[in-house]
C-alpha cells in the first residue's frame, strides 16, 4: 500500500486523475482512495503535514492497534522553492536529508533502492520563504530547497514507520520569487513527473513488500486452535508459535499433527501446561 | 541500490585525512553532510536486513571513551588488561549469526576518522602497564582495508609500542593488503574459521574457507604469528563428522606446529541480542536449535559442552593443549 501526502489539492490532483482515485467520505480531510493507494491533502505547514500523516497511518492502517506493517510506504509529494538555480523549474528532487528550521533538527529517509531523480537537501519553513529574506540575511539556508510540510510529514511517519518506508520527493516549481501562486503552474509541474513517479513507486513496493511468514495459514490457525483449547497464557502462546517456527527453520517440514491438541478440553490449568510442555519438547526435539 | 551508494558525513570529520581518502575512494557516491552520525545510526525502527542489501558509509568523530573492558563472553588468552576498541562499527560480511545484528539498531558501516586519538588512548592505557587489545570485533579491519587501511595503521601503531599485544580478528582472504608490513611481535593475526559447508551456508559474503587458509599459510610463512579461531560452532545435520574433516582440511594446509595458538567457542550469544536477531532472521535455522540461557545472561546450546569437548578433543590431535583456549 502506498499512502501520498500532498498539501495541495492542486498538487493532489494530477495523482488522483494518473491513478483513478476516489474522493472517499473522511469528514477530516480530503482523502482518495484506489487500488493499492490512498492520498490525503494535509494544507499547508509541517503542523497540517503531521496531523495528516498521523491521522493516515494510525487510522487507516491500522498501525495504531498492530504495532507496525511493513508492507506500506508513504510519500510526501509537492512542489518546493530552491535557493539555487543548479536545477531547472519542474526538476524532482528525492531529499536525502530533511532540517526543520525552527528546532534545528534533521531527518534521513533511507534510500535503498535504484532511484530515477537527483537527490538533495530540504529545509521546513513555518513561513513562506522569499528571495529577499536570503539576500537581506533574514534566512540563511542550510540546504537546496526550502518547503513548508516536510519535517512534520517525516516526524509523524517515523513515529509508525522505518526510514526506507519514507520519503519526500519535492518538485522546483520557483527560485523563492513567486508573486502571485499560480494553481495550474503547480499541478504542471506535478504532472510532468508522473512517468518518473510511477516507476519510482513500484520500486518502493517491491522493497517494502512484507516478508512471508514461515508458518502457512493453515498452520497459524491450527496454533490458534491449540492456545484455546490449552488456554494457554499469552507467555506460553508466545513460546508455542516460536517453537512452531524454529521447528520449521531446523527441520524444514511441515509442522507435526497436533490435531491432539486441539480437541483437549482443559479444566485444571496444570493440564494445560503439562499438555502444553508436551507440545513444546515435540516442537524442540523431534 | 549498490553499497555506499551514499556517504554520511559529520562535519567535523571532514577535514580529517581519512574522510578525505574515502571520499576519494568514493567519489561517485552521495554525499551528506550531518552533525552526529548517531542521527543516522540510530534512528529509530530501522530495517537491518533491507539496510544489509544497500549498505551506507558514514564517517565521524568518536568521542571518549575510546577503550572498553573485554566482554565475558570473548576469549582473554591468559594476558591481563582485556580491553577492545571499535574503529570502525559493523562489518561488510552478511553472517548469519553475527551479533552486531542485535547490537546496532543500523547495518551503515561507521569509520571513526580520528584514528590518532585511538592511538592517544592507547598510549594513556600503556603508561600504566601492559595491554591486550582486539580493535576488530565489532567490525573486520582486514576486510575493510581496501576502503580505509585501519589493519596496516594498527599493525603499524602497535609495532612501535612495547606493553601492547594486539589481536586483528578477520574473516578475509585479503592478507595481500597487509603483506608488504613486516611482522610484527606485538601482533597476532586471528583468523575464524568455519567447515566449508558451514561457511558457505551462514557466512554470506565471506570468503571460503580455502580462501582463508590460504591467506593464513602466506601469513605463517611471512613469518606473522597467526591465531585460529573455531568460533562459532554451529549446529548442523551431522555436524561431528562435517567438524571432524574439516579440522582435517586445516592442518593438511596450515602447518600446526607454527600456528601461535587457537580457541574454541560455541555458539552463544547476550539473551537480548538473541533474542532481538531470532525475531529479524526468519531465513536461517541458526536460532532455531534448543538452547539454555546460562549464568550472565548467555544464551548457547543445550548440548554446548558436548560440542567443545568433541571439538577440543580432535584439536588436540594437532595442537598441543596449552596452545588452545576455551
Amino acid at each position: 500500500m502506498i499512502y501520498i501526502v500532498t498539501a495541495l489539492p492542486c498538487e493532489a490532483s494530477p495523482i488522483v486523475r494518473k491513478y483513478g482515485l476516489k474522493r472517499d467520505s473522511c469528514r477530516h480531510f480530503p482523502l482518495y482512495r484506489g487500488d493499492g493507494m490512498c492520498l490525503i491533502v494535509s494544507g499547508v505547514g509541517k503542523m497540517s503535514a503531521a496531523i495528516a500523516t498521523a491521522y493516515l497511518l494510525a487510522y487507516d492502517t491500522g498501525l495504531g492497534q498492530t504495532g507496525g506493517e511493513k508492507g506500506l510506504a508513504i510519500i510526501n509529494i509537492g512542489v518546493c522553492g530552491a535557493f539555487h538555480q543548479r536545477y531547472p523549474i519542474g526538476t524532482p528532487l528525492l531529499v536525502n536529508k530533511v532540517i526543520d528550521h525552527e528546532t534545528g533538527n534533521q531527518y534521513f529517509p533511507d534510500i535503498l533502492i535504484e532511484h530515477p531523480f537527483e537527490e538533495g537537501s530540504l529545509e521546513t519553513y513555518n513561513h513562506v520563504v522569499r528571495q529577499e529574506d536570503v539576500l537581506s540575511g533574514r534566512v540563511e539556508p542550510q540546504a537546496d530547497l526550502a518547503d513548508m510540510e516536510a519535517s512534520g510529514f517525516f516526524q509523524a511517519a517515523s513515529r509508525f514507520l522505518s526510514p526506507h518506508q519514507i520519503y519526500i520527493i519535492k518538485v522546483i516549481g520557483d527560485y523563492l520569487d513567486v508573486v502571485d501562486f499560480d494553481r495550474q503552474r503547480v499541478a504542471h509541474c506535478i504532472s510532468g513527473i508522473m512517468g518518473l513517479l510511477d516507476g519510482f513507486i513500484k520500486g518502493v513496493e517491491g522493497l517494502c513488500r512484507v516478508e512471508g511468514d514461515v508458518l502457512t495459514p493453515d498452520e497459524r490457525q491450527q496454533l490458534e486452535k491449540v492456545k484455546k483449547s490449552l488456554r494457554l497464557t499469552v507467555t506460553q502462546s508466545h513460546q508455542l508459535m516460536d517453537a512452531a517456527r524454529r521447528y520449521k527453520l531446523r527441520t524444514g517440514r511441515q509442522l507435526p499433527d497436533l490435531t491432539e491438541f486441539t480437541q483437549t478440553q482443559i479444566k485444571v490449568k496444570a493440564e494445560g501446561k503439562k499438555a502444553f510442555e508436551r507440545i513444546r519438547r515435540l516442537l524442540l526435539y523431534e | 541500490m549498490s553499497k555506499f551508494s551514499h556517504i554520511y558525513i559529520e562535519e567535523r570529520a571532514t577535514n580529517y585525512p581519512v574522510a578525505q581518502q574515502v571520499l576519494k575512494r568514493f567519489s561517485d557516491s552521495k554525499r551528506v553532510i550531518i552533525r552526529h552520525y548517531k542521527d543516522v545510526f540510530n534512528r529509530p525502527h530501522q530495517d537491518f536486513r533491507r539496510q544489509k542489501a544497500s549498505t551506507k558509509l558514514i564517517l565521524a568523530v568518536k568521542p571518549e571513551p575510546f577503550l572498553y573492558p573485554g566482554p565475558e563472553v570473548c576469549e582473554s588468552f591468559g594476558n591481563q588488561n582485556f580491553y577492545y576498541t571499535s574503529p570502525i562499527l559493523n562489518c561488510i560480511y552478511d553472517c548469519h549469526y553475527c551479533y552486531l545484528q542485535g547490537l546496532y539498531p543500523s547495518a551503515n558501516i561507521v569509520i571513526f576518522v580520528n584514528i590518532e586519538d585511538f592511538f592517544g588512548a592507547v598510549d594513556r592505557q600503556l603508561e600504566g602497564g601492559t595491554l591486550y587489545l582486539c580493535p576488530s570485533y565489532d567490525t573486520d579491519l582486514l576486510a575493510l582495508e581496501g576502503i580505509v587501511p585501519y589493519a596496516s595503521r594498527w599493525i603499524e601503531f602497535a609495532g612501535t609500542r612495547q606493553g601492547l599485544r594486539m589481536e586483528l580478528r578477520t574473516k578475509s582472504a585479503n592478507y595481500g593488503a597487509i603483506a608488504h608490513l613486516k611482522p610484527v611481535e606485538q601482533v597476532i593475526l586471528a583468523w575464524s574459521l568455519s567447515p566449508g559447508e558451514v561457511a558457505q551456508r551462514y557466512e554470506r559474503l565471506a570468503p571460503t574457507l580455502k580462501a582463508r587458509l590460504s591467506a593464513i599459510k602466506a601469513a605463517l610463512q611471512d613469518g606473522w604469528q597467526v591465531r585460529l579461531c573455531f568460533e562459532p560452532l554451529l549446529k548442523v545435520d551431522n555436524w561431528q563428522q562435517i567438524y571432524g574433516k574439516f579440522l582435517d582440511e586445516v592442518f593438511s594446509i596450515v602447518p600446526a606446529e607454527r600456528v601461535f595458538d587457537a580457541n574454541i567457542g560455541v555458539f552463544r550469544m547476550n539473551k537480548e541480542q538473541f533474542k532481538r536477531i531470532s525475531r529479524l532472521r526468519s531465513d536461517t535455522d541458526v536460532f532455531a536449535f534448543p538452547t539454555v540461557c546460562r549464568e550472565g545472561g548467555v544464551v548457547t546450546y543445550e548440548d554446548e559442552e558436548e560440542m567443545r569437548e568433541f571439538f577440543y578433543r580432535h584439536l588436540s590431535r594437532y595442537l598441543p593443549q596449552e596452545r588452545i583456549y576455551g
